[in-house]
């Protein structure tokens, strides 16, 4: 069999033993993504020469030594570029290291390749790529979902081991569902964002796209911890997931917030999250009815917060200190207006529009400060929520992937994609998302486990317990 | 509910863009029908609720100078440079 088929779990005993070498699992990789890189497209950058030579060099007694990982187009790598799939960003070349990039370094991780995604983050689809879409890999007349959509489609699609994503709004968890991968997104404050080009940094968090649940936690236990350039990183000392595997949820009080099951959702969807909450109870776990009251007003919220967050953090893509730059300006002005409107894309335009508008003279009261209190009441319906639970169980996304080109000139409804992720980021909880079933077409699903701030080792053991009870992470995408 | 007004081509020479009349067109009907789900807020009662800011700092480091990235580095991307210096257009007359 492929190593590219394999865990980074067992491939790390396996280069451990000398069985196996890391230059043998990248051109295994690559031999995959001969043969379906072409109809996926989830790779915006491959250096194959690079990747192997950095194999070659691998130190297999650290914790990812020779592991190959691929990485979002969001994050700065050394030397590569970073092209956050913007125009406005055409010939950059990253001058250094992300903290997340140098933590896998220190890790001994090979460097694989950037992947697609909406540009700027912004989406539920890939489909605002300046690069190209992304396919996904168990239907490519489908979108991958996104944000992260070319890590998920990558990791699903058996074409990368893992990927680091980023997750504001679902931009994780979402794309691992309708890819059938695990997504992780880590409590807010868990991982520096130092090298991620910041989105709406109130919400942004890097985490890791894996096939299995103990990769996710091999790749949280390299990357968490405090670092001094980005100061909302938790000073706790850092932590090793899911060393010892309980394998177990007796006992565990599983939430189920009533708001997550909304009419209009996907029946198969539903009926699958419904059989993963009956499988928890079966072994043992009680079943806990909660509600998130305010769960219906996160989708304002977070549109009015992400947007004027964003609207402040790309107004650093002017054309004068890196990126590209309009030709032949005729002033300043000119520079940054022509810079600007050439350089980005639709979505990202539209985003920074409204949130100009939600923070501009006579509109901050009535849209931004009242998004920040209600914000506030979302952040309290959880604290309530984990004061009768252990975690919350929730499908990821209320349907599985949609068609190409369905949404793309309906933004509003794109938006409702979002619906049962956002939250958690208003919230700053940590959240996983992992396989749990098929549609009747193939389409996997994703079932969603919420956990209370750190609480990462929690959703981590019961995701683990629930995966070693089903075989839905073993089942391959169409060749 | 009616959709907030919103010109959308002044809101958009706010953040230094200039848009195609297609561009005006299209992102005032769907910034319109975005924002009337927003108002969708002003039904919620939030009384005394803080509002959520930004956390206390309380883990600054010391402002100490550190290593940094280099000049040359630090220019690589600039798009146009004369002597160690990025070059824009003329902003005093």
């Amino acid at each position: 069999m492929s190593l590219a088929h394999e865990s980074i779990a067992s491939l790390r005993r396996r280069l451990a033993s000398k069985e196996i070498h890391s230059r043998d699992i990248v051109r295994d990789l690559l031999q995959q993504i001969d043969a379906r890189e072409k109809t996926i497209h989830a790779y915006t950058h491959l250096d194959r020469e690079a990747a192997l030579a950095a194999a070659d060099k691998a130190n297999s007694s650290l914790p990812l030594g020779g592991i190959p990982i691929a990485i979002k187009d969001n994050l700065n790598v050394l030397g590569d570029p970073c092209t956050c799939a913007s125009k406005i960003l055409e010939g950059y070349k990253a001058p250094y290291d992300a903290t997340a990039i140098a933590r896998l370094r220190q890790a001994g991780a090979v460097l694989l390749g950037r992947t697609n995604m909406d540009e700027f983050a912004m989406g539920s689809s890939t489909e605002n790529s300046a690069l190209g879409i992304t396919r996904n890999p168990w239907d490519s007349s489908r979108i991958p979902g996104g944000s992260s959509g070319g890590s998920a489609a990558a990791v699903g699609g058996r074409i990368a081991l893992a990927a680091l994503g980023s997750d504001t709004g679902g931009s994780i968890r979402q794309p691992a569902a309708l890819c059938g991968c695990v997504g992780l997104k880590p409590t807010y404050g868990r991982i520096s964002r130092y090298g991620l080009v910041a989105f709406a940094s109130s919400l942004d968090q890097i985490g890791p796209l894996t096939r299995t649940v103990e990769d996710s936690a091999i790749l949280l236990s390299a990357l968490a911890g405090h670092d001094p350039h980005d100061n909302t990183t938790d000073l706790r000392k850092p932590e090793t997931f899911l060393t010892e595997k309980s394998g177990s949820v007796k006992g565990l009080r599983v939430g189920i917030p009533k708001e997550y099951f909304i009419p209009g959702m996907d029946a198969e969807t539903e009926a699958a999250v419904r059989q993963s909450a009956d499988w928890f109870k079966k072994n043992g776990a009680t079943l806990v009815d909660v509600s998130l009251p305010h769960t219906p007003s996160a989708i304002a919220v977070y549109y009015i917060l992400a947007t004027a967050e964003a609207s402040a953090n790309l107004a650093r893509f002017d054309g004068v200190r890196y990126g590209r730059r309009a030709a032949d300006p005729r002033d300043v002005l000119d520079l940054y207006h022509r810079t600007r409107s050439e350089g980005f894309g639709p979505e990202v335009k539209r985003r920074i529009i409204l949130g100009t508008f939600v923070l501009s003279a006579g509109y901050t009261d009535a849209y931004y400060r009242k998004a920040q209190k209600v914000r506030g009441m979302i952040r309290q319906d959880f604290e309530k929520a984990f004061a009768s639970c252990d975690l919350l169980l929730t499908p990821t996304s209320p349907e599985p992937a949609f068609k190409l080109g369905e949404r793309t000139q309906d933004p509003l409804k794109m938006y409702l994609a979002d619906v049962f992720t956002i939250s958690v980021n208003l919230a700053g909880n940590p959240a996983i998302s992992l396989p749990c079933g098929f549609t009747k077409s193939n389409l996997p699903i994703g079932l969603q486990l919420i956990g209370p701030r750190f609480g990462e080792e929690k959703i981590l053991q019961a995701a683990h317990a629930y995966e070693q009870g089903h075989d839905w992470h073993q089942r391959l995408p169409p060749a | 509910m009616s959709a907030p007004q919103i010109n959308v081509s002044d809101v958009a020479s706010l953040a230094r863009l200039t848009l195609t009349p297609e561009e005006t067109a299209k992102f005032s009907s769907q910034i319109g029908q975005i924002l009337s789900h927003m108002d969708s807020l002003k039904q919620i009662e939030t009384g005394n609720v803080p509002e959520v800011t930004p956390p206390a700092q309380p883990n600054l480091r010391k402002d100490e100078p550190t290593p940094s990235l280099s000049l040359q580095s630090v220019l690589s991307n600039a798009p146009a440079q004369a002597n160690d210096l990025i070059v824009v257009p003329k902003i005093v007359e």
